[in-house]
C-alpha cells in the first residue's frame, strides 16, 4: 500500500498516450502509452525494429507522430517543442560530432545553442575525459565516444536525459563503466530514459521497463515485478553424460525441460519452489557437472512474452 | 550564431582536404597560367636559325629575328640536318634556313628562304612566318624602289582594356572557378557529411533555429571566399604581374556568384543520399561548367549552337560580368541579359533548395 501511494505521489515527467507512427503502409508504433516518473531510470526494451528509437525520437521532437498525445515536463508536444528542447538532453544512436573541432570546443559550441556558458573541463571530468579536451572525436575509442556523447547531452543541465542504445557495440568493461555513469547522472537528480536490447543492462539499470515488440508495448512495470511475474520463477541447469532418455523421463514432470545448447546440457524451468529439493536429489543421481539453481531473469520473461530470444532475431 | 561562424571557420582551416580544394587548387592554376602567360609575354619556345649566307640582307634578317626575344628565342645551327634534328626532338618549334648567297649582289644569288615547321607548334610557325614575311615584304619594296601605299595599325577596342592580356582574362576566370568549386563542392560535401554523421539531427535536438545554422554556414563560406579572392589576386599580381583593374566591383560580383553556388551546394546536399553521391554530383556539375563557361577561353568562339546553350549556364554570365566590371571598367547594367540570367538562377535554386532542403530526416 505504501509503495502504491509512493507511485501515485511521483511526478510524471513524460506522458505518452496512444502514440501511433505510420510510414506509408508500415506502422512502426501501434498505439503505445506509458509514463516516466521524475528521477527514475526508465527503459524501453526490445529487439531492433521494435519501435524503440522511433518512439524515443518522437518524444524528443525529432519526428512528428501520426496520432496520440505527448507531454514532456507538462509541455504539450509539438506545440511547446522549443520549451521542451531547452529542458531535455539527447544522445542519438551512434551519433557523431563535428570531426574538426576539439572536444572542449564542441561542448562550448553546443552550450551556445542553448544560450548558456559551460566550463568544458568540468563537464569532461564527469566522464573522465578531461585529459582529452584537445582531442578530436575521431581520436577516441568506442567507449570514450559514447561517454563524450552522453556528456554532450548534459551541456544545458537538462531535467530529462534521453539515451538511445548507449552501450551498443561496447566491450563488457566499457559497458559497465557506462552503467556507472548513467547511475551517476540519475544521482544528479535527472530522469533518464534509455533504449536497449540488452536484457542484462535493462535488469541492472532500469527502475521500470516497457518491453516493446513489433510496435506494441507487451509488458510495462517495475523491473523486479516483471521478473516476479515470470511463469517459471526458477530454473535448474546442469550437464550430464548419462543416458538422455532416462534423464528426460525422470525430470519431465517437474517443469519445462529443454536442451538450449550442447546435447548434454539440460535446463529445467520450474513453477514451484517447493519441489526444488526433490529435483536436486534426482539430478544428483545423474552425476551432474556445473549444477546451478537460479531465479528467473528478465531474459526469461522476454522469451516467455515473445516466444523468442533477442539474440536469435538479431 | 557568432560562435558557430567561428567554429565553422576553425573546421575549414583544420580540414586539410577541403582546404586543398578551396585554396591550393586555384593557386596552382594561377601559378601554371602565370608561368605560361604571365608578364604579358607570349613565349613560343625556340626557333632554329641556319644562316649560310653572309650578305647584308641575311645579316639584317638575322638581327630582326633575334629582336623577337619576347616571342621566341633564336638558336643558331651550322646545318639543316642539325636544325631538323632539334625540331624532331621537340627542342624547337620551327627553323629558318637562309641558303648560301641569299641576297648577295650576283645574278644567280639564291632568293628563297625555307621555313621548317612542326605541326605540333603551329603558333610558332605562324609567328616565324609573320616575322620573315614582313621582313621580306619591306626588303622587296626597298629593292624595287616602291613606296608602300597601304598600312595598318593595331589598337585595343576599349581604351580602358589596353594593357590587359590573356593572363588577366584567365585570372578573373580562375576567381569565378574558385567561387564555384568551393561553394558547390565544399557545401555539398560538408552538409551531406553532417547529415551522415547525424550532426544535423543532433543540432535539431537543441533549441538552435535552423536558419541560424544555415546563415552561419553561408557567412563562414563567404569569409573563406574573400580570402580565396585575395590570395588569387595576390599571387597573380605579385608574381606574374597581372592586372585586375577595378577590384571592389569584381569582389561584389564574385560574392554574388558564391551565394548562387552555395544554393547549388545546399540543393545537392538535399537531394543526394550520402556524401559520396554528393561529391559525384558536385563534380559532374562543376567540371563541365569549368570548361564551357569561359574560365580559360572566351565562349564567343564556340560554335553557335553550343554557345546558345553554354551562355545560360550560371557561371557564363557571371564571368562576363566579372570581366566587364574589372577589366573593361564597365557596369553590370551594360548587358542586362546577364543580370536576368543570374537572377533567374538565384530564384530557381532558392525555390528548389527551400523545397528540398531539411535539417532533419522528416
Amino acid at each position: 500500500m505504501l509503495l502504491l501511494l509512493n507511485v501515485l505521489n511521483m511526478e510524471k515527467v513524460i506522458e505518452v498516450k496512444n502514440l501511433v507512427k505510420e510510414y506509408g503502409a508500415l506502422t512502426a508504433v501501434k498505439g503505445t502509452s506509458f509514463d516516466v516518473y521524475k528521477g527514475e531510470i526508465f527503459g524501453l526494451l526490445g529487439e531492433n525494429g521494435a519501435g524503440k528509437t522511433t518512439s524515443l525520437e518522437i518524444i524528443e521532437g525529432l519526428r512528428p507522430a501520426t496520432s496520440g498525445s505527448i507531454k514532456v515536463l507538462s509541455h504539450v508536444m509539438p506545440k511547446e517543442l522549443r520549451e521542451i528542447k531547452r529542458k531535455i538532453g539527447v544522445q542519438l544512436q551512434s551519433s557523431a560530432y563535428y570531426n574538426h573541432l576539439k572536444l572542449s570546443e564542441i561542448l562550448a559550441l553546443f552550450a551556445k545553442f542553448y544560450n548558456v556558458e559551460v566550463n568544458p573541463i568540468e563537464l569532461l571530468k564527469i566522464v573522465h575525459l578531461e585529459s582529452k579536451k584537445d582531442a578530436f572525436v575521431s581520436q577516441l575509442s568506442g567507449g570514450q565516444k559514447q561517454r563524450f556523447s552522453i556528456v554532450a547531452s548534459l551541456v544545458n543541465d537538462p531535467e530529462i536525459v534521453f539515451l538511445d542504445e548507449p552501450t551498443t557495440g561496447l566491450d563488457p568493461v566499457a559497458r559497465r563503466n557506462l552503467w556507472g555513469l548513467i547511475k551517476e547522472i540519475r544521482e544528479r537528480g535527472k530522469t533518464v530514459i534509455l533504449t536497449t536490447h540488452y536484457m542484462e543492462e535493462a535488469e541492472i539499470l532500469c527502475d521500470r521497463i516497457a518491453i516493446m515488440d513489433q510496435g506494441r508495448i507487451i509488458a510495462y512495470d517495475k523491473t523486479n515485478n516483471l521478473i516476479k511475474k515470470a511463469d517459471y520463477p526458477y530454473s535448474v541447469s546442469f550437464e550430464s553424460d548419462k543416458d538422455e532418455n532416462k534423464i528426460i523421463k525422470a525430470l519431465i514432470d517437474f517443469g519445462k525441460l529443454s536442451q538450449p545448447g550442447k546435447k548434454n546440457h539440460y535446463v529445467l524451468k520450474m513453477k514451484d519452489s517447493g519441489k526444488l529439493g526433490k529435483v536436486i536429489d534426482v539430478v544428483k543421481t545423474f552425476a551432474p557437472i556445473g549444477l546451478a539453481i537460479r531465479p528467473a531473469s528478465l531474459e526469461d520473461v522476454f522469451i516467455e512474452l515473445t516466444g523468442r530470444t533477442i539474440e536469435n532475431s538479431l | 550564431m557568432f560562435s558557430l561562424i567561428i567554429a565553422n571557420l576553425k573546421m575549414m582551416v583544420r580540414n586539410k582536404q577541403a582546404l586543398f580544394w578551396s585554396m591550393v587548387f586555384p593557386i596552382i592554376f594561377t601559378v601554371i597560367f602565370g608561368f605560361f602567360f604571365g608578364s604579358g609575354t607570349m613565349n613560343l619556345g625556340t626557333v632554329e636559325l641556319v644562316n649560310k649566307s653572309n650578305s647584308k640582307i641575311s645579316a639584317s634578317l638575322e638581327k630582326v629575328l633575334k629582336e623577337q626575344s619576347d616571342i621566341f628565342k633564336i638558336e643558331e645551327q651550322p646545318s639543316v640536318d642539325k636544325a631538323k634534328d632539334q625540331i624532331n626532338k621537340g627542342k624547337a618549334g620551327a627553323a629558318v634556313v637562309i641558303p648560301e648567297n641569299f641576297g648577295a649582289n650576283t645574278p644567280d644569288a639564291a632568293t628563297k628562304i625555307t621555313i621548317l615547321t612542326d605541326p605540333g607548334a603551329a603558333q610558332t610557325a605562324s609567328a616565324v612566318e609573320g616575322v620573315v614575311g614582313g621582313f621580306l615584304t619591306s626588303t622587296n619594296y626597298q629593292v624595287t624602289g616602291i613606296q608602300p601605299v597601304f598600312s595598318f595599325e593595331t589598337e585595343a577596342a576599349n581604351s580602358s582594356s589596353s594593357g590587359f592580356n590573356y593572363f588577366d582574362f584567365v585570372l578573373v576566370g580562375l576567381i569565378g572557378m574558385a567561387m564555384m568549386n568551393s561553394a558547390v563542392q565544399g557545401l555539398a560535401i560538408s552538409i551531406s557529411r553532417y547529415r551522415e554523421d547525424q550532426i544535423l539531427k543532433r543540432i535539431t535536438t537543441t533549441p538552435l533555429p535552423g536558419w541560424k545554422f544555415i546563415v552561419a554556414e553561408v557567412i563562414a563560406q563567404l569569409i573563406e571566399n574573400i580570402v580565396q579572392i585575395g590570395l588569387i589576386i595576390f599571387v597573380g599580381v605579385q608574381f606574374f604581374h597581372a592586372h585586375v583593374g577595378h577590384v571592389v566591383p569584381l569582389l561584389i560580383i564574385s560574392l554574388v556568384a558564391a551565394l548562387l553556388f552555395q544554393l547549388v551546394g545546399f540543393f545537392i546536399a538535399a537531394v543526394t543520399k550520402n556524401s559520396d553521391a554528393a561529391e559525384g554530383m558536385a563534380t559532374a556539375i562543376t567540371i563541365p561548367m569549368m570548361f564551357l563557361s569561359g574560365v580559360f577561353f572566351p565562349i564567343d568562339s564556340l560554335p553557335k549552337w553550343l554557345y546558345n546553350i553554354v551562355q545560360i549556364l550560371p557561371l557564363s554570365p557571371l564571368l562576363k560580368m566579372m570581366r566587364s566590371v574589372s577589366l573593361l571598367g564597365g557596369s553590370v547594367l551594360d548587358n542586362l541579359i546577364h543580370v536576368w540570367i543570374v537572377l533567374g538562377w538565384i530564384v530557381v535554386m532558392l525555390l528548389l533548395t527551400i523545397w528540398r532542403f531539411r535539417l532533419s530526416d522528416e
